[in-house]
């Protein structure tokens, strides 16, 4: 197994063109999805430390003076301070899938590259009105991890991963997903806006590890395909390799019952992800390389 | 048929054999080939599972049988041949008996006349009918003559006449014998011709038979002694205060008439032994080896294995091989 080495795709087509226009429509929407993970609807920081009343108690010799609330000083004849609910920035975490299998596509441009088109989005948002963004990735042998870093640094960071590729063919770790999950439970220790972005292929155990994570932060999954992987078209007999096991295969998909047992397989397996993630109540963006994935991606999160 | 009785009439072909490993070798090559050129592909294990799982053995059968064709065609080519035994159509054979006194002896049971009449009428059974066969008796002399004849059934009567008496004059009776073979001339020449020569004891009458056997070899008449019995039989002394007569066979004498006219020599201690001599004779006197060819044979192997060959790739992978 290749340890972390990664390259970028010999068929790389670049996540197309972004419409500043779309992202800032996107903005809005992305928004809404996180909201409600956070108090105070993520009033920017450095205008105090929050507006709502959390609590009141007595002065101890240590608090901030300033704090002291004087009705309740008053009515209750002994001084009291009066706690917020701290506001809090909005932490975005990348769940970045690196997988060999995203360096697949067949339309118009890979898997890879609608992740990549997905994170820079995602990024730009997260780093709008002092937000941070963090980052996950894995299938590509060690987890990296970028701890949460505010405006600029978060970004070019983001760009940096996204720039050096996926990982090479051969690489084949079924529970790197889960993993990931786990890593972002322990270390996101505010709640924020978890993005997990993957093909969701021949992983396992994710579901308990992501329904973890939907507790206390706000979850959204973007399952990135290709529509090959959904059927097989009639082109005579193929050989076929797995990038991730390098598991070879002969199949003649001239033959009608193999085509078909192939898409209900693929089918079967889709539905079973989206029911996982339903049950989980854990927004589901399905993107296909072969349409405007940008557009895809606002329309299914309105 | 056994890959042993196989002879090649042109062995020459069979270096063609070395093609065997070669196209094998070529057959790996294209595998490896085939499998460097697979198609970067996310959902195999699901075609795997649409596919089905194609045992290894099936994959590679029309292979192995486009393999076996050519290893079967190149046989063929080098003209295989098999030796079968067919039945002798001309020739001529003396059975020649002792019955002389000795062959009282119990030794091999009943006594040995009886057990030599019986193993001689298993082997006249088998001889096929041309083979011609004539019979000599003898004791003090020869005293029953059959020249060879078509008629199987004047040598049997010899045969079961015998009565055990007299001594043994082995000398004569294969001149006797001889002198028979000399005269059974078949359109202008002498079939091929053996003696079978049954006796028991030493030759007590009559001239050595050693160079009479000599001059039977220069005749091109084989003969094959069987010495009957065991060292120490006895029989009844004639006279009734002598003591019992020793009967030992003689296996040397007769080896060295084996031997002085290119024949075989065999003994027999019991009436087991003697059957089977009998029916080795019978076989090897009544049947000679002929070179058969068996190309057709491979040819059509190699044919069908390549017909079988076709068809298995046309069925699983929709492409002749």
């Amino acid at each position: 197994m290749s340890d972390g080495v990664l390259t970028p795709p010999a068929a790389r087509q670049g996540p197309g063109r972004m419409p500043t226009a779309l992202v800032d429509a996107l903005d809005l929407v992305v928004a809404r999805h996180a909201a409600g993970a956070l108090p105070g609807d993520r009033r920017a920081a450095g205008i105090g430390s929050g507006t709502e009343l959390a609590q009141l108690r007595p002065y101890v010799i240590g608090d901030d003076v300033r704090q002291i609330d004087p009705s309740a000083t008053a009515r209750a004849g002994e001084p009291h301070v009066r706690l917020q609910v701290p506001e809090r920035t909005l932490t975005t975490w990348l769940v970045l899938d690196l997988s060999p299998s995203m360096a697949f596509g067949t339309a118009e441009r890979l898997k890879a590259d609608v992740a990549e088109g997905v994170a820079l989005v995602l990024g730009r948002l997260a780093i709008r009105r002092a937000g941070r963004l963090a980052m996950v990735t894995f299938g590509a042998g060690r987890p990296r991890l970028l701890p949460p870093r505010g405006s600029r640094p978060g970004f070019v960071a983001l760009r940096r991963v996204l720039s050096q590729g996926v990982a090479q063919d051969g690489t084949n770790e079924r529970d790197a997903l889960a993993h990931a999950l786990v890593r972002v439970g322990k270390v996101a220790s505010q709640s924020g806006f978890v993005a997990v972005i993957s093909d969701f292929r021949e992983q396992h155990g994710w579901e308990r590890p992501l329904g973890a994570l939907r507790a206390r932060h706000s979850v959204l999954a973007i399952e990135v395909t290709d529509p090959r992987e959904s059927e097989l078209p009639a082109v005579g007999r193929l050989a076929l390799v797995d990038p991730e096991t390098g598991e070879r295969v002969e199949v003649d998909t001239s033959r009608r019952r193999v085509r078909e047992r192939f898409a209900e397989l693929e089918r079967e397996r889709r539905e079973g992800v989206a029911r996982e993630l339903r049950r989980l109540h854990v927004d589901h963006v399905t993107l296909s390389t072969d349409r405007d994935w940008l557009l895809d991606l606002g329309r299914r999160l309105r | 048929m056994t890959l042993a009785a196989l002879t090649f009439a042109s062995p020459t072909w069979l270096f063609a054999l070395a093609l065997v490993p070669l196209a094998l070798l070529a057959y790996v090559a294209s595998r490896r080939n085939a499998r460097r050129y697979a198609v970067r592909f996310t959902a195999v294990p699901a075609v795997r599972l649409a596919a089905g799982v194609v045992p290894a053995w099936r994959r590679h059968l029309p292979a192995a049988l486009a393999l076996a064709a050519l290893a079967a065609l190149v046989v063929a080519l080098a003209k295989p041949q098999r030796s079968v035994a067919v039945p002798i159509e001309r020739a001529s054979i003396m059975l020649v008996t002792d019955h002389s006194r000795s062959m009282l002896a119990t030794d091999v049971a009943p006594d040995r006349l009886a057990a030599a009449q019986r193993a001689a009428r298993t082997f006249i059974d088998q001889l096929p009918k041309p083979v011609r066969l004539g019979a000599v008796a003898f004791s003090d002399t020869p005293d029953a003559v059959q020249s060879p004849s078509s008629d199987h059934d004047q040598a049997r009567a010899i045969v079961d006449g015998q009565v055990a008496d007299g001594a043994t004059a082995t000398g004569d009776a294969l001149q006797v014998a001889i002198d028979a073979l000399r005269r059974d001339v078949q359109k202008g020449k002498r079939p091929p011709q053996a003696i079978v020569l049954l006796s028991d004891g030493k030759t007590t009458v009559g001239p050595d038979p050693v160079p009479i056997a000599r001059m039977a070899g220069q005749l091109k008449v084989r003969i094959y002694t069987v010495a009957l019995g065991t060292r120490d039989a006895t029989v009844p002394n004639p006279n009734p205060f002598g003591s019992p007569l020793s009967v030992a066979p003689d296996p040397d004498t007769l080896r060295r008439i084996a031997q002085a006219s290119g024949g075989r020599a065999f003994t027999a201690e019991d009436n087991d032994e003697l059957s089977t001599i009998y029916k080795t004779l019978g076989s090897q006197l009544g049947t000679r080896k002929v070179k058969k060819e068996a190309t057709a044979s491979f040819a059509i192997a190699g044919l069908v294995l390549l017909l079988g060959a076709a068809a298995a790739s046309m069925r699983w992978a929709g492409r002749l091989p």
